[in-house]
């Protein structure tokens, strides 16, 4: 049984952005750790197309393609709330869009030493971020850990 | 030291050549014959130490020498730029550049600037032009990012979104510049058609837009602007003993089949993709998105049954008891393949903090994990260059041996 029946996020989507344009910027600034129905605001904030959603074992992905081509993932728990989030591409996607109240954190989080430009990984409590690549290909992923759906492959998570 | 001295040489020959090459234009007059011409001095010195904000190992470093177009007093060399060829174009660090390069203005108006994207954070600061000089050789006009440049310190929100640390002094950048030297001509490629949050059109410094821009307006990997030996690269590095050393100096070799000190010779070829990636099989896996990297300070990749470091701070670093030697094919996109490469994995922990190799910052077993949404990658970095001659041509560029973009050893 899938978690969700595909035609939800897209009426999802058009409540979403009736919403967000009640509403203003407050509902569109969240995506990890939010309802799924941001991911909505965020393909609106990003200028960007839902490219497909799949409904996987125990969870469901929103792929958005990006305009400046950086594919994008959303991760959604059986409890409706985004978990995860992850990306690669040629540039890094709006992070302060999409992990919402967490980025912050991210952003203010000491990095390694020695010096490494390649790789990110950054545990601070329940955040965990992610990335590695080079100029024009760049990847990486944020999640929450206490937020995994049970039974969930970090492989997956790309 | 020695390595510097070795630098102030290489110094000595650029500013030697350059005024030959000088003169030239003007009407009228005799012009004197001209003198024949000898090779163009096409070998910069480089080395491996600490990096001026002391926190560098496994980063290789060279010195640039950039004028303000046209000038020939207007001058300044810097040392301790990163060779870096997993990226493309010259990047200065305002807070140690003496000169005011002009900015690029774009026909539509408004002044050229660009939000560079690392993985763990980006840079902000305009495209300037600079003459560019290493050893003998000259680059005119090359487009080049003046990275936290005092004009232009109001970042675009959608640059400082895409997260992490701003990368704008010495102190965070871990250089006072890096030479984007890899298989390619310009840092985005298409971004004269696509907008990809890399290049913006300031009306007023504190006020910029994402724009399109001309390939040739774009941050250039300045050998592909040098009048000779423009075809790519080659670095060669001295085989370093296990345990490393404390630096290590080697040259990087401009020109490739282009003169007696550049030759292919029976080098292997293996191209790489549309983002410079290669195949390498590690644990009988195929890696589809690997790459060879002189910018990477270790050897990354994923290996469930290496254990890796307890302490907090290095705990993305492999820990193994016993030193592990493991081997790994690389085949390029022309299906090329090399087998039988072997590589150490030390213990990172011992390697960073006891004695001797605790001062030491040429580290070839120093190796750690990728996450393992990225099982695809294998990460060889700096230490693949130690004790070898690797060649690195430029796309469409061609060579005795065949066409970039490649790499061959």
């Amino acid at each position: 049984m899938p978690l969700f029946r595909p035609n939800d996020i897209r009426i999802a989507a058009h409540l979403s952005a009736l919403l967000v344009a009640a509403l203003g910027p407050r509902l569109a600034c969240a995506t990890l750790g939010e309802p799924e129905i941001t991911v909505q605001s965020d393909v609106a904030q990003l200028r960007a197309s839902i490219k497909s959603s799949e409904d996987r074992v125990g969870f469901r992905v929103h792929e958005i393609q990006l305009p400046g081509g950086t594919l994008l993932r959303e991760f959604v728990a059986p409890d409706g709330n985004v978990f995860a989030v992850a990306w690669n591409g040629p540039t890094k996607p709006d992070l302060r869009q999409a992990l919402g109240k967490y980025f912050d954190i991210y952003a203010s989080a000491p990095r390694a030493t020695p010096k490494d430009r390649r790789h990110m990984n950054i545990q601070q409590g329940d955040l965990i971020v992610q990335g590695s690549g080079h100029m024009r290909a760049l990847s990486g992923r944020a999640y929450l850990a206490s937020a995994l759906p049970s039974g969930f492959n970090l492989g997956e998570l790309h | 030291m020695a390595f510097m001295r070795a630098l102030r040489v290489g110094l000595g020959a650029a500013i030697c050549v350059s005024a030959i090459s000088c003169g030239g234009g003007g009407g009228g007059g005799t012009t004197p014959i001209p003198p024949p011409p000898g090779p163009t001095a096409n070998t910069a010195s480089v080395v491996v130490d600490q990096g001026p904000s002391a926190n560098s190992v496994n980063t290789l470093f060279t010195s640039v020498k950039v004028c303000v177009p046209g000038s020939t007093t207007s001058c300044q060399t810097i040392d301790h730029i990163q060779v870096d060829t997993g990226s493309y174009g010259l990047r200065l660090l305002a807070p140690v550049l003496t000169l005011t390069l002009p900015v690029e203005m774009l026909s539509g108006g408004g002044s050229l600037a660009e939000c560079t994207q690392f993985v763990d954070g980006y840079s902000w600061g305009p495209v300037a032009l600079a003459d560019v000089q290493m050893a003998g050789e000259t680059g005119k006009s090359v487009p080049v990012q003046v990275i936290g440049d005092s004009r232009f310190t109001s970042v675009p929100a959608q640059c400082s979104s895409t997260g992490g640390t701003q990368e704008d002094t010495v102190a965070t950048f871990g250089a006072n510049g890096i030479l984007g030297i890899g298989p390619f001509e310009t840092d985005c490629g298409d971004c004269d058609k696509v907008v990809r949050n890399i290049y913006y059109a300031c009306a007023t410094t504190s006020n910029c837009v994402e724009t399109l821009v001309p390939t040739a307006m774009q941050t250039t990997n300045p050998v592909t602007r040098f009048a000779a030996d423009n075809n790519g690269i080659i670095i060669d590095l001295p085989t370093v003993a296990n345990a490393g050393a404390v630096t290590l100096t080697g040259s990087l070799i401009f020109g490739i089949d282009t003169q007696s000190d550049n030759k292919s010779g029976t080098q292997t070829v293996l191209t790489v993709d549309g983002t410079a990636e290669l195949a390498m099989t590690f644990n009988g896996t195929t890696l589809a998105n690997s790459f060879i990297d002189s910018g990477s300070n270790g050897i990354f990749f994923a290996d469930s049954n290496i254990v890796t470091c307890t302490n907090p701070n290095i705990n993305t670093f492999y820990c193994p008891a016993n030193t592990l030697t493991l081997g790994l094919s690389i085949q390029g996109a022309n299906g090329v393949m090399v087998n039988n490469l072997t590589f150490n994995v030390g213990d990172a922990q011992t390697i960073l903090s006891t004695a001797p190799t605790n001062t030491y910052f040429v580290l070839p077993e120093l190796a750690g994990t990728l996450p393992a949404g990225n099982a695809g990658t294998f990460d060889y970095g700096l230490a693949f260059f130690y004790g070898k001659r690797v060649a690195v041509a430029v796309e469409g560029n061609k060579t005795s041996v065949g066409t970039g973009p490649y790499f061959a050893f």
